[in-house]
């Protein structure tokens, strides 16, 4: 188990590597990209030479890339240009509105997807199957922008039902947040269903389905007693990936409602150039990546009893068989 | 072909097949079909079916700069369908052949190549989108830059899978034994044993990544204006929403129609090949 | 044995169930009649697609999806099965009738302790309190002789074997000391020791409790072995019904007569000299395999000798897990060896590399287990043939024509060159298979369980085939099996290899006759049915 998990840990810290390098190469390989960038575009050619010297921006690639590094995980990200102020300080706020936002969205969009899927999965075939996997497809064929016109069109312009912004201007406001989370469990949930309907399908044809019907278990007792926990692996394993799913699909949602969340934080420094901001927020966002991954693994691993940590791969155990 | 006759005996596949076509006519035709030229100023927010100054009607209503909503929208599903198809070529072309090489040969090449998709997995994709649209500037060629960079991974571990499971086949042993060659094996014996998948999935990512075009464009950093853009059209149109609706709502429907479409054969291509597998 | 009474514990009248629309036949069980009393073990024997696990499946309440009890009745006790409600149905199955299924890793829930889903049995049919169940519990697995059943229990399958599942299986359906087992194929996923070990158990617990049992089953050497009675099946009807012995050794119906001549014979050729002159076609010298399994090295196959003679047959029998496939895959270079040599012809398999091995792959083919998963789904049976004459050096349009001759070699239509691999049979597709692999035009061919999935009528022409290629083109044959039925019809030497290890190398008869090692005696004495000697019979072929 301990092997497992700093196995994956190493894994982990190679890919967090492999994407630093990545991003520092995207936003500071051009340094008069990021001079202009952070003189503004009426710096003279002078001003930009001068800074981009006092800040050893003359100094070897590799080189560059390694201070930046050490600063990086010494905790000095830089000064957002727009913002004025310490990266630092300003993503834990953002982050936080976007964690209850993503959160809420999280907790309503699970169940509904789990129950959903399980209805649709334990008699395959059936209306009820139909009508719940033909919504999933239609409601994740929806783009959030879409969804958002939409709903704000049915429950602000015409209901005036909901406010149709969520920038939390006066506080902290419950009914700014109706909107987008319906619009994220909207877009959201659809494949969640799907997926535990799949899951479903396939543990109710199982051959352990069938025994315990044979046993004259009743079908209620098959599907909560036998069906249900190993139908719940992968979904369970799926919800934690939603995680990245979320942090990628607030931009939208943000951007639409504006609110102030981690989004409309990366879309604000992406529109403004704001160099180390960009490179600040997109390394929180791998690092919340990186780790779910992590954690849907180790959920895998323990909610199956079958998988040891030390699987041989299908191949060789076929081969040897 | 089999493929295909299955596909028209299922109603959300044959509505997914008409929805593609009427989009392929109307992006091929736009010239003809649309009333207005898409980039001119005719009537400043007209709502839908007002008549223009000329005696033309302006079915959808007009735009803030006076352009005619239904000339853009026929206009624009030529921008989307444009640049998602070819988006979506060049992230298969990458994903396919790498995940052949990775799935086939394993390995060390298979760790490499794996690596280097987990790493672009581990971006957020709105995250990979900012980054390489800022870094390099909004047009079409970056678009499909970036979103090679972000879905090829995903086609990449499809194929390697596929790849893993076909490669361990008694046809690909006796294919081995008669000694075909590496590449003659996965053009003969895996990749045409890997299509149906593909093809549902190739359905699926070209709805998305005709999202993703509207996305960007929602998100101002698709197509610079005053390109024809169904997510630029909701951008621009956004603010002024409360007061005229129609000047977001008909992309909106367009891309969900659009998209919807692809959802479902996608979907009926995977039942198809569910099917094969098991008979 | 428990008294019934006169009448029989189980009476099936006219019982018909009807196929889905567009199926091959209109039902998948045509009036079958049969009565069964207690304490006796019924065996239905059949071909696929014979209705046999249908008609197991309705007596039991529960037809599979989309097939309906059109008439006839079930009569258990003298309660009509086909007229019973659900919730009757519920307390009857696992109660009074029993079932033991095929696959008894798959039959257990993999999230649930054995033990906790023995105990639900009493759960659902009794009213014992928790500790009485757990005692119970126990009782049962020390009765299908688990050694150790706190521990049995307290596992989940995947931590036991097969035989060990097996037997959970069997202790869960006798639970509530049931009327009536019914057992579909429930040796067939295991070894051969495994599976005599279970039958054994069956007759014994059968004959402590006294249940009825109706054993299905496709194998004449399991039915020897436990049956009283037979049925014997064809396409949904019941085409003969009798004592075990009438049914074996006189059969009637010329449908058991044919499916009893393919029964194979385990009668050894003599054995012939070895030619001590001319080189051996075929030379496997100190060939070894490990694979790493999570960091630890496992030896497949170690230090693996063998000579063979142009034109003779090897057969290589072992249990799974024994190498035998193992040894196949090294030898034919699609996996690597470690150490040690294949020489064809006087060529070192072993050692060639790139375009060299390419080459010489040509003298040493395969033909494949799974006819089903050994041809690519996607080429048609010409360009298949075509391609691998080409491979085998020739141009492309005598290619084509080889194709078409080995067609009519393997005994298929010239028609068969355009079609798909899904329009044939699993017989037929073998035939394919070896056609393809005598389109390369080799001095050896390997035949890995090649007719192990298929019928036996089926299996008995495709060996039929393979001999009479053979003698004609003088083939050299490495022949690999679990059944020792077949290895003894088809093969000149033998070989059997147990984890990893060939234990034993001789002439065939003198390995079944007179085997040496202690492990090819209890695999001759495991082979179901082997007191029974198929009669000799006049069949209509």
């Amino acid at each position: 188990m301990l092997h497992f998990i700093a196995r994956r840990l190493l894994v982990l810290l190679a890919t967090m590597l492999a994407v630093s390098f990545v991003v520092f190469a995207a936003l500071e390989l051009n340094i008069e990209d990021v001079a202009t960038h952070v003189l503004g575009q009426f710096a003279t050619a002078d001003q930009r030479h001068l800074w981009l010297a006092e800040n050893g921006y003359f100094d070897p690639f590799l080189y560059r890339y390694l201070r930046w590094l050490a600063h990086f995980a010494t905790g000095d990200w830089g000064r957002s240009i727009h913002f004025k102020e310490e990266v630092t300080t300003l993503i834990p706020y953002y982050l936080e509105n976007t964690a209850i936002l993503a959160g809420i969205a999280l907790a309503v969009m699970t169940p509904l997807a789990l129950l959903l899927g399980v209805l649709a999965g334990m008699r395959e075939g059936s209306t009820l199957d139909r009508v719940i996997s033909f919504f999933a497809i239609a409601t994740t064929s929806i783009p959030q922008f879409a969804s958002a016109v939409f709903l704000s069109g049915i429950f602000v312009f015409w209901l005036h039902l909901l406010p149709g912004a969520s920038p939390m201007t006066s506080g902290f406001a419950w009914r700014e947040l109706v909107m987008p989370v319906a619009v994220l469990v909207l877009a959201g949930t659809g494949y969640l269903a799907r997926m535990t309907r799949a899951s479903m399908v396939e543990v109710m044809s199982s051959a352990y389905v069938r025994t315990a019907r044979m046993k004259g278990a009743s079908f209620p007792r098959v599907v909560l007693r036998h069906a249900l926990r190993n139908a719940m692996v992968t979904p369970v394993t799926v919800v934690m990936l939603y995680i990245p799913w979320l942090l990628a699909n607030v931009v939208v949602v943000e951007v639409f409602f504006a609110y102030r969340g981690f989004g409309t934080l990366l879309y604000t420094a992406s529109l403004q150039h704001d160099v180390f901001l960009i490179e600040g927020c997109t390394m929180v966002a791998v690092v919340v990546v990186v780790s779910t991954q992590l954690l849907s693994d180790l959920a895998y691993v323990w909610l199956n009893p079958r998988v040891t940590f030390d699987t041989p791969s299908e191949k060789t155990a076929g081969a040897a068989a | 072909m089999k493929t295909f006759g299955a596909l028209l005996r299922s109603p959300s596949a044959l509505f997914g097949l008409a929805v593609a076509a009427i989009s392929l006519a109307t992006a091929l035709f736009a010239p003809i079909l649309a009333p207005h030229d898409p980039l001119r100023t005719i009537a400043p927010l007209a709502l839908p079916g007002s008549v223009a100054p000329d005696g033309s009607h302006l079915w959808l209503g007009a735009d803030f700069l006076g352009r005619d909503i239904l000339s853009r929208l026929i206009f624009g599903t030529r921008t989307v369908l444009l640049w998602s198809s070819l988006a979506t070529a060049a992230s298969f072309s990458v994903g396919v052949s790498m995940g052949l090489l990775a799935g086939y040969f394993g390995g060390k090449l298979d760790t490499a190549l794996s690596f280097i998709a987990n790493t672009l997995l581990a971006f957020p994709v709105t995250v990979l989108y900012i980054i390489i649209i800022t870094s390099f500037g909004a047009s079409g060629a970056n678009i499909v830059i970036a979103v090679t960079f972000a879905s090829a991974p995903g086609v990449f571990r499809i194929m390697r899978a596929i790849a893993l499971d076909i490669r361990n086949r008694d046809f690909v042993a006796a294919a081995i034994t008669q000694g075909e060659s590496a590449l003659a094996i996965m053009a003969r014996e895996i990749l045409p044993n890997a299509a149906t998948p593909l093809l549902a999935d190739l359905c699926l990512r070209l709805g998305y990544t005709a999202i993703t075009v509207g996305v960007l464009g929602f998100l101002g950093l698709g197509l610079p204006p005053p390109t024809p853009d169904w997510g630029g059209m909701v951008a621009e149109g956004k603010n002024m929403a409360i007061a005229f609706p129609h000047l977001v709502i008909f992309p909106c429907i367009a891309i969900s129609l659009l998209m919807l479409a692809m959802s479902l054969l996608s979907d009926s291509l995977q039942q198809i090949a569910k099917g094969g597998s098991r008979a | 044995m428990k008294a019934e009474g006169a009448a029989p514990l189980l009476r099936v009248r006219d019982l018909s169930v009807t196929l889905p629309q567009g199926a091959d036949r209109r039902f998948a069980v045509e009036e079958a009649s049969f009565e069964l009393s207690g304490g006796e073990i019924m065996c239905v024997v059949g071909e696929s697609g014979s209705g046999k696990s249908v008609l197991s499946s309705a007596i039991m309440g529960a037809a599979p999806t989309g097939l309906k009890v059109a008439s006839g009745s079930i009569l258990f006790r003298g309660e009509d099965i086909v007229r019973m409600g659900e919730a009757k149905l519920r307390k009857l199955r696992g109660n009074q009738i029993a079932m033991v299924f095929q696959e008894p890793m798959a039959a257990l829930n993999p999230a649930v302790k054995v033990g906790e889903q023995i105990e639900e049995v009493f759960t659902l049919h009794s009213r014992l309190a928790p500790r009485e169940r757990r005692e119970r519990v126990k009782a049962l697995l020390s009765d299908t002789r688990l050694p150790d059943p706190d521990r049995i229990a307290q596992s989940y399958s995947h931590q036991l074997s097969g035989g060990q599942c097996q037997r959970v299986v069997i202790a869960m359906a006798l639970a509530m000391s049931p009327a009536l087992l019914i057992a579909d194929e429930p040796t067939s996923a295991l070894d051969v020791t495994t599976q005599a070990q279970v039958l054994k158990l069956m007759r014994e617990l059968r004959d402590e409790h006294g249940h009825a049992v109706l054993f299905i089953t496709h194998d004449f050497g399991v039915v020897a072995e436990v049956a009283d009675r037979v049925a014997v099946m064809q396409a949904g009807r019941i085409v003969e019904i009798g004592d075990k012995r009438t049914v074996l050794d006189a059969p009637r119906h010329p449908y058991t007569q044919k499916l009893i001549a393919s029964v194979p014979r385990a009668e050894p050729r003599p054995a012939s000299a070895l030619k001590p002159d001319a080189e051996p076609s075929l030379v496997i010298s100190h060939l070894a395999k490990s694979y790493r399994v999570g960091g630890q090295s496992v030896t497949a196959l170690k230090d693996a000798s063998l000579a063979l003679d142009k034109g003779r047959t090897l057969g290589i029998v072992g249990e799974s897990g024994s190498g035998k496939s193992t040894l196949a895959r090294v030898a034919i270079r699609l996996t690597p060896a470690d150490r040690g040599a294949v020489r064809v012809g006087g060529v070192d398999l072993a050692k060639l590399g790139g375009k060299a091995l390419a080459r010489a792959r040509r003298k040493i083919q395969m033909i494949f287990q799974d006819p089903y998963g050994s041809l690519n789904p996607r080429h048609s049976v010409g360009a298949i043939l075509t391609r691998a004459g080409r491979l085998g050096g020739k141009p492309g349009a005598e290619a084509r024509e080889s194709a078409i001759e080995l067609l009519r070699l393997v005994g298929l239509k010239p028609e068969a060159f355009a079609r798909k691999p899904h329009e044939f049979s699993g017989g037929q597709r073998q035939r394919i298979g070896i056609a393809r692999a005598l389109a390369m035009n080799p001095e050896v061919v390997f035949a890995d369980e090649c007719v192990s999935a298929l019928d036996v009528s089926v299996q008995a022409q495709v060996l039929r085939l393979i001999a009479d290629l053979q003698a004609r083109l003088d083939l050299t044959l490495v022949f690999i099996t679990h059944d020792l039925r077949v290895a003894a019809q088809v093969s000149d030497y033998i070989a059997v290899m147990r984890q990893g290890e060939i234990v034993e190398f001789g002439g065939a008869e003198e390995v079944l006759k007179r085997p040496r090692h202690p492990y090819t005696r209890e695999l001759i004495a495991a082979a179901p049915g082997r007191n029974w000697t198929p009669p000799v019979l006049e069949t209509p072929e």
